[in-house]
């Protein structure tokens, strides 16, 4: 009997707990998802494409979107920061990723409206098993046009260099073309791939390979290399010592509105630039 | 009489529409690269290089790659294929001969895009170590699996060029007591040569069109391709990297020209074809 | 003595082309099965989603190859839907009412249409949606739609030639029977012609949606993008197996993504075979057919 009696007791303090506990989630979860609440009453579909270094986030947010309400529809495509703009520009998309800033004459043609949501950088990158670290401007000017054409010159083994560089449309190739080749040529030899994350596979898979990407994709299958001695690290893009910089640019045709505008206002919140953050860019809020 | 006359318009409507399409796709091409027929740069494109930041924007070097890859493609696919194709049409004609036709039929639904797949992580890396030269992303890798695909497509045609010999040709042969190669090449290769020149030509306009294995292993580099080991960019997957650029460029005007290239480079092998096949055939 | 030689090598080069042959076929195959294997489970389909939840669409599936074989699907069934009745028509006007000069002409020009590469077919789909957007639907974008236009214009001219040809190789005495009995042309070819060659047709329809199933040339530029969930409607944009591969074979994020593509790889394959299997027992039965009857 007084077994019993306190099995029940027992029993009836789990219960407590448990509900306890249920409370502090629901409460927790309503709070987190704050942010969220204002996607609720929405059903529509949401059209993004754009710079190919924004991908990661996008994709994160979207699912987050998408996991709180099944009704919202986002497509994400890739394309470059060219076809963003234009896309957003022709109407054919809702939101243009861009990994520049969208110059005059396409602002004035279309009426965009540019958010900034994350700085990144943009390093030259080669193969991790490469025993190559660290170049000089010049080096990189000439191992991009031609010039260079073994490992061996810069300190390397004895092979030859495989170039990568990306497509016209990419804003990561003109911040890189602009800001570490100054403007130099690139060699028409070079393989093109269509993507930070294509560049990204490429530089991994070939070990003699040098290509650049967007700071945020680096990770254990690509060794960034130091520029001018300065390495491109989160910390060094962020205090302005590593000079090859970009922003990430979400733009609308003229002021966002609707869903896009739910959609820029989550990516620039606390939430959103957290996502950034954990992707590898650095948050402007 | 109405209603025997409805059912014939309704048929002739839908050979119209379809008729239509075919040549309304030259059209479309046409007339988005009207803008550069009028400018006179449509025959200078075909022989320039590819420079948009010089303002070039020829398609000399992508011409220069189609023609090269599948050149390869069907320099490789042409042997094997003959061989298979002696294997199965003439040396063992049951047995291992059908199981082997099978298996070459079962190859034509392969996807183009599981080669593209398999050359990326098997045959690149392959070459590029092979020849210590180069990424392996080049014409060499794209010519062997570009040569893998189209090879079941020729190895079928050949087959049944084979089949169009007549069998008292044959029997006589073997009356007069000839082996297996002077049967190939004195009987059947006269009498069958048209129809395999017919699947040679239409092997290497697919091999000309293909767009996934050439994005994926040639590399796409711009220049003009030196040796086997450089990577080079086709026609098609010129138009597959450049759509993604704006809409009212000359870059993007290029792609119509590639299109129209293209299309003519086809066409003119079916007509080669049309003419193979004899003008008396009026079907 | 010399021709035996010649003989012995012309064997020994026909064996070896084919053991080369079967050895490319086989590494291909062999190197997709033995990396992706261990991939085939239901979480390569439905990634995290119970799966019951994801086929009653009641959740988005992300990770997973879902949204891609529900795209291809689609896209597939609305490719038939618009190749099929204009390929079937066109093909019965070549083989029964078409004069030969015609039949001739026509037949030239769907050679041609057969032969144009995939991609000058989606730059053409492209191309009429930024002609009919600039022009009219403000709101037209590339999307499934116009993919499945695409694609219907590629199979085209399958459609076409196997309706045609299963039409003329059909015997005399079935063509000649309905008409001599007083049936009007058009009966003869509803009632008897049609159903006779339905085996032939039929495995036709089947090796089109095949080609519907693989191609990746053309979607790439009308509609298909790398994240787009299920389509909600056919001015949707999608995603689809072949695109998905060749996107991931160029820019997977890790090791994990890589795997899937493998996977995808096979589910592709598997697929495509078993439409190939399907179209071809359709043939062989059409061929027992005759066999007995003759």
């Amino acid at each position: 009997m007084k077994v019993n009696k306190l099995k029940n007791k027992l029993k009836n303090k789990l219960v407590w707990v448990g509900i306890l506990v249920l409370g502090l989630a629901g409460f927790t979860g309503l709070c987190a998802a704050g942010e969220l609440d204002v996607f609720a009453g929405e059903n529509q579909v949401l059209r993004i494409s754009g710079g190919t270094a924004h991908i990661p986030v996008m994709k994160a947010v979207a699912r987050k979107i998408m996991t709180f309400n099944s009704k919202i529809q986002i497509t994400i495509a890739g394309g470059g920061s060219g076809a963003g703009i234009k896309q957003v520009g022709e109407g054919l998309v809702d939101i243009g990723n861009s990994g520049r800033q969208a110059t005059e004459g396409e602002v004035n043609k279309y009426g965009l409206k540019m958010y900034k949501w994350a700085i990144d950088g943009v390093a030259a990158v080669a193969n991790p098993k490469n025993s190559v670290k660290a170049l000089s401007t010049q080096q990189l000017q000439d191992i991009f046009s031609g010039k260079i054409i073994s490992w061996k010159a810069v300190g390397g083994e004895d092979k030859s260099i495989n170039v990568y560089t990306r497509d016209t449309a990419s804003g990561t190739r003109s911040v890189f073309w602009k800001k570490a080749l100054k403007k130099s040529d690139i060699t028409a030899k070079a393989n093109v791939v269509v993507s930070n994350g294509a560049m990204k596979t490429a530089v991994n898979n070939d070990p003699y390979s040098i290509g650049y990407v967007s700071v945020g994709f680096i990770d254990a299958g690509v060794a960034p290399l130091a520029l001018d001695g300065i390495a491109p690290t989160m910390d060094a893009v962020k205090s302005g010592q590593y000079k090859v910089v970009r922003g990430l640019f979400s733009n609308t045709k003229g002021e966002a509105k609707g869903l896009a505008k739910k959609f820029i206002d989550y990516l620039m919140g606390p939430d959103g630039q957290a996502l950034a953050a954990a992707k590898g860019f650095i948050p402007v809020n | 009489m109405v209603r025997e006359k409805f059912p014939k318009f309704v048929f002739m409507g839908a050979s119209l529409l379809s008729v239509g399409i075919t040549l309304a796709i030259l059209g479309f091409m046409v007339a988005l690269a009207y803008p550069l027929f009028a400018r006179g740069m449509f025959w200078k494109m075909l022989i320039q290089p590819w420079s948009p930041d010089q303002d070039l924007f020829g398609l000399g070097p992508m011409i220069v790659g189609t023609l090269s890859i599948a050149s390869l493609a069907v320099c490789i696919s042409l042997p094997i294929s003959c061989g298979v194709a002696c294997f199965v049409g003439i040396i063992h004609p049951r047995g291992k001969g059908r199981t082997l036709r099978q298996m070459v039929e079962a190859m034509t639904a392969i996807p183009t895009v599981i080669y593209g797949f398999v050359g990326i992580f098997l045959l690149v890396p392959l070459v590029r170590e092979l020849f210590s030269q180069g990424s392996g992303m080049c014409i060499f890798s794209a010519g062997i699996m570009l040569g893998v695909l189209i090879s079941p497509t020729m190895i079928l045609f050949f087959i049944q060029s084979f089949t169009l010999v007549p069998q008292p040709y044959l029997n006589a042969a073997d009356a007069l007591g000839a082996n297996t190669v002077q049967k190939f090449f004195y009987i059947v290769l006269p009498c069958a040569w048209k129809s395999m020149a017919t699947g040679l030509i239409l092997s290497f306009g697919r091999a000309m069109g293909d767009t996934l294995i050439a994005l994926m292993i040639s590399g796409n580099a711009v220049g003009f391709p030196g040796s086997l080991l450089d990577s080079a960019r086709t026609l098609t997957a010129h138009i597959g990297l450049i759509i993604a650029a704006d809409f009212d460029s000359i870059e993007f005007k290029t792609l119509f020209v590639c299109g129209i290239c293209l299309y003519a480079m086809t066409g003119i092998g079916v007509i080669l074809v049309r003419f193979l096949a004899g003008k008396g055939r009026v079907k | 003595m010399k021709s035996s030689l010649w003989d012995k090598g012309f064997h020994l080069f026909a064996w070896g082309c084919s053991l080369v042959l079967v050895a490319a076929v086989s590494i291909i195959l062999g190197f997709l099965i033995v990396k992706g294997y261990h991939t085939l489970a239901p979480s390569l389909i439905f990634g995290d989603t119970p799966f019951w939840e994801a086929l009653l669409l009641r959740r988005q599936v992300f990770d997973g190859l879902f949204p891609a074989m529900v795209g291809t699907l689609c896209l597939i069934v609305l490719a038939i839907v618009f190749a099929i009745p204009l390929g079937l028509f066109t093909g019965i006007f070549l083989a029964e009412y078409a004069s030969p000069k015609v039949k001739w002409l026509f037949s030239l020009v769907f050679d041609i249409l057969a032969g144009i590469p995939s991609i000058v077919v989606g730059l053409f789909g492209f191309s009429i949606t930024l002609f009919l957007h600039h022009c009219f639907f403000d709101r037209l974008y590339p999307c499934l739609l116009i993919s499945a236009l695409s694609l219907a214009f590629l199979v085209l001219p399958y459609m076409i030639r196997t309706t045609q040809m299963a039409l003329e190789n059909l015997p005399m005495d079935v063509r000649m029977t309905a008409p001599s009995l007083g049936a009007t042309k058009f009966q003869n070819i509803f009632y008897v012609l049609l159903p006779a060659s339905l085996s032939i047709i039929v495995s036709g329809i089947i090796l089109s949606i095949g080609r519907c199933a693989e191609d990746t040339a053309v979607i790439m530029l009308t509609g298909a993008v790398a994240t787009a969930g299920i389509p909600r409607s056919v001015f949707a944009s999608f995603e689809a197996l072949p695109f998905y591969i060749y996107y991931i074979s160029s820019q997977y994020a890790d090791h994990s993504e890589l795997m899937k593509g493998y996977g995808a790889c096979l589910v592709l394959i598997f697929i495509c075979m078993i439409l190939f299997v399907l179209a071809h027992w359709i043939k062989q039965r059409l061929a027992q057919k005759l066999l007995y009857r003759s």
